[in-house]
């Protein structure tokens, strides 16, 4: 934490820092194939495409992209060590085998922060201190659940679903791969997931730790690919369970295309979370809070709180405070321990931002930018963004943007800011900063959303079920609820 | 021979005994045999019907979880005392009551048994809670009887949602005197409303509807393609489709945590609030 004091800051700009990248040496392959049935292959040399640093725009490897035959290959594979050795086991082994792979992830965790980085853009401090060591945690978790599902629910007995098709998205790669095999696995159930195109390095490593970790073949099968690949996963016709993390849009598709199937889903989708900062907050610590709330992963993340609701009477104070602590972030290498903004993920997702800063300006909103230094030629960067004087029916304020743009609001009760917070058609996440714990206890109830935070933001721990309402998704990853949507429940 | 009275059955909106807004009936028989005339939903009253949901839910919602319970007994006692007024087997009407009062014993219970107090690390009460989904429109298996529809309307007012059921014109004579228990029972006006008419075609009428937010029909209610056709549709608002199981088994936990939405909340706990994971 800093102290926000402008003081402070003013000398913070003054000094330059020195570099200090990470060197924790990693070994990317030039080639990115898929894991199916225990073996680590090239894939089909059609379609193969290239994987680019975000940060320096290089070519970092080339990625194959599976077909409907390859996909088969891996849902077969899954299904037969479903009806094999994985079906057999007790729960305590395959628990065993979940805390083998949360050790050997703790163990390279350097690495795996460093390939996260590289591959994704995000600051390595952000990989180090909360990709890696969470995900991690997210497989100890499950690993305990295995030999204990017979008391997930009261008296059911706890079986697993079959054989689940898994498709994640590029802002928290490894992450997201631990949130949908962990409990998958501990359920009993086997996998093919897909990471996402312009991020497959960490599920490649994992790959290699789930090998070393000796699980049966077939058990967790990753194929790379595009959106074709994700669809030929979901259509299988052998798959039991989808699990999607991604965009609504998306999220939508899928449904469509396994409406007419027994399939089960959860939807991990998009949102646009409210962030309610309330006279009486303690306002430095607020101004972190918010900061965390919009820049954490450059905007990157289903549950940022994209939409600022600040009450009336402070919002000029606490608009100065919050562009000062933006004056001091420092954008640029992810690999930088300073680094506190990285690079945008890709082309596409910097476009898509671009836009909506476009429209912002169209919509007739005040846009302001900061940072503590400029960012470098090459790559893709978004410095962080404030949007002001915008309203409820603009654009920017209830489309998600997936980047570091917050738009700014006003209310001047709480019963205001939360019709205001409430008028979204997502429901995912809301924050609110009070030092008034009733007035906390009234709001965090009265919000629509599947997660809130009281006094901060962008929490995640694997004990808590995290997930949305509306058109955020159903379902819930973490927790006891995380198992729910991997076990059939039967009498 | 004295000439009979000829009754037409209303539906059951709004705590109110309604005709269809279009006027239609259709001709039935009553279960001695006799002529009458039961109501046919439209597309509107459908739409009407949710709208009374959707203004009610949150009155039910809001009541205590105990009151909730004490209304869902009444209406076992409320049945109790009509015993003899469905036109139903006597088994079918004893396992509905008791239906209804094994129900009535969740309210104040399910969220004890699905929400969880979870360990976080940090200075957080992190607490998962259960919450309503709000509007649910449902369809019982026809062939489930009395029983059928207090399975559905139990598993819809339990969870704090409200709702409507969608029954055919057979079974009119069964759900308007099911409503008269409902009506009695001190339930609040529109948290449970019941339609009759063409179940398919008014399930085709939810689905184009934007604003109900699950869909509830038990095991082979309605033909697959039929069932299809509404997830599909569905996926426009991310509507929840669930498929409970027939009547003859209570729901248990599993079918009411596919009816409410967990929600999550992180709640400061220290006086001093403290930083998250990352800090800047």
């Amino acid at each position: 934490m800093s102290d926000a004091s402008p003081h402070r800051l003013r000398i913070a700009g003054a000094i330059d820092f020195a570099s200090s990248p990470e060197s924790t040496p990693v070994t990317i392959p030039s080639h990115v194939g898929h894991y199916i049935d225990g073996a680590h292959v090239e894939g089909q040399q059609e379609g193969r495409f290239d994987n680019v640093n975000p940060s320096n725009e290089e070519v970092l490897c080339t990625v194959a992209s599976a077909n409907d035959a390859e996909v088969d290959q891996a849902v077969r594979a899954a299904r037969a060590a479903f009806d094999g050795p994985w079906g057999a086991m007790s729960g305590a082994d395959r628990g065993k085998y979940l805390y083998r792979i949360a050790r050997r992830l703790q163990e390279r965790a350097r690495e795996m922060a460093v390939l996260e980085s590289r591959d994704n853009g995000k600051p390595i401090r952000e990989t180090r201190d909360f990709d890696v060591p969470t995900a991690a945690a997210h497989f100890f978790y499950y690993a305990g659940w295995a030999d204990k599902l017979d008391y997930v629910m009261p008296g059911r007995k706890a079986r697993p679903v079959g054989v689940c098709g898994q498709v994640i998205p590029w802002n928290f790669p490894l992450l997201m791969a631990a949130w949908k095999l962990a409990p998958a696995l501990a359920a009993g159930n086997t996998c093919v997931l897909k990471p996402a195109e312009s991020t497959p390095l960490s599920a490649w490593a994992l790959a290699e730790i789930i090998h070393e970790a000796q699980l049966p073949p077939g058990v967790v099968n990753i194929v790379n690919g595009a959106g074709a690949t994700g669809a030929a996963i979901v259509g299988h016709s052998d798959i039991d369970k989808v699990a999607f993390t991604g965009s609504t849009p998306v999220g939508r598709i899928i449904l469509r295309q396994i409406a007419d199937s027994n399939k089960r889903a959860t939807m991990e989708l998009g949102g646009k979370g409210a962030h309610i900062v309330f006279a009486d907050a303690p306002l430095d610590q607020a101004v972190e809070g918010v900061i965390n709330g919009i820049f954490f992963n450059q905007g990157h993340v289903c549950c940022a709180g994209s939409r600022l609701l600040v009450e009336e009477s402070i919002a000029e104070d606490f608009l100065g405070r919050l562009r000062r602590r933006i004056e001091a972030l420092r954008i640029g290498d992810p690999l930088d321990k300073n680094t506190d903004i990285g690079a945008i993920n890709s082309a596409e997702q910097f476009a898509t931002v671009q836009k909506y800063i476009g429209i912002a300006q169209e919509e007739g909103a005040e846009l302001w930018q900061g940072c503590a230094n400029e960012p470098p030629s090459n790559g893709f960067w978004v410095k962080p963004t404030l949007l002001t004087g915008v309203s409820q029916t603009d654009r920017v304020v209830r489309e998600e943007i997936f980047g570091p743009v917050l738009a700014v609001l006003t209310f001047r009760t709480p019963e205001e800011a939360l019709k205001k917070a409430n008028n979204s058609e997502f429901g995912l996440s809301a924050g609110i900063w009070s030092g008034n714990q009733a007035r906390i206890f009234e709001v965090a109830h009265a919000l629509n959303a599947g997660v809130v935070w009281a006094n901060g933001y962008n929490l995640f721990d694997p004990t808590s079920p995290f997930g949305g309402i509306r058109h955020s998704g159903f379902g819930r990853e973490g927790g006891i609820h995380g198992l729910y949507p991997y076990l059939r429940l039967e009498a | 021979m004295r000439l009979s009275v000829e009754k037409t059955l209303k539906m059951y909106v709004g705590g109110k005994f309604i005709r269809s807004e279009s006027g239609r009936v259709t001709k039935t028989q009553s279960s001695d045999g006799s002529t009458m005339y039961a109501a046919h939903a439209s597309r509107k009253d459908l739409r009407d019907s949710v709208g009374v949901n959707r203004k009610a839910q949150g009155g039910w919602a809001g009541r205590t979880a105990y009151n909730r319970g004490q209304i869902l007994y009444r209406l076992a006692e409320m049945m109790e005392g009509r015993v003899g007024g469905f036109p139903t087997t006597d088994a079918d009407r004893i396992a509905a009551i008791d239906r209804a009062v094994h129900h009535a014993g969740w309210t104040d219970k399910i969220t004890a048994v699905l929400s969880s107090l979870n360990p976080v690390g940090g200075a957080y009460v992190n607490y998962s809670m259960i919450r309503g989904m709000g509007v649910i429109v449902a369809i019982p298996h026809p062939e489930d009887g009395l029983v059928g529809l207090v399975e559905s309307a139990c598993q819809i007012l339990v969870m704090s949602n409200a709702g409507t059921l969608l029954i055919p014109t057979e079974m009119a004579e069964l759900g308007a005197a099911f409503a008269e228990c409902l009506h009695t029972s001190d339930l609040p006006g529109g948290a449970l409303n019941i339609l009759t008419g063409d179940v398919e075609a008014l399930l085709g009428e939810a689905d184009k509807h934007d604003d109900i937010d699950a869909l509830l029909v038990s095991n082979g209610a309605v033909p697959k393609a039929a069932w299809s056709a509404s997830k599909e549709q569905g996926a426009r608002v991310l509507r929840r489709l669930v498929m409970s199981g027939r009547a003859a088994q209570p729901a248990g936990p599993e079918t009411f945590a596919k009816l409410c939405e967990v929600k999550t909340v992180w709640m400061s706990a220290a006086p001093e609030v403290p930083a998250g994971r990352v800090s800047y």
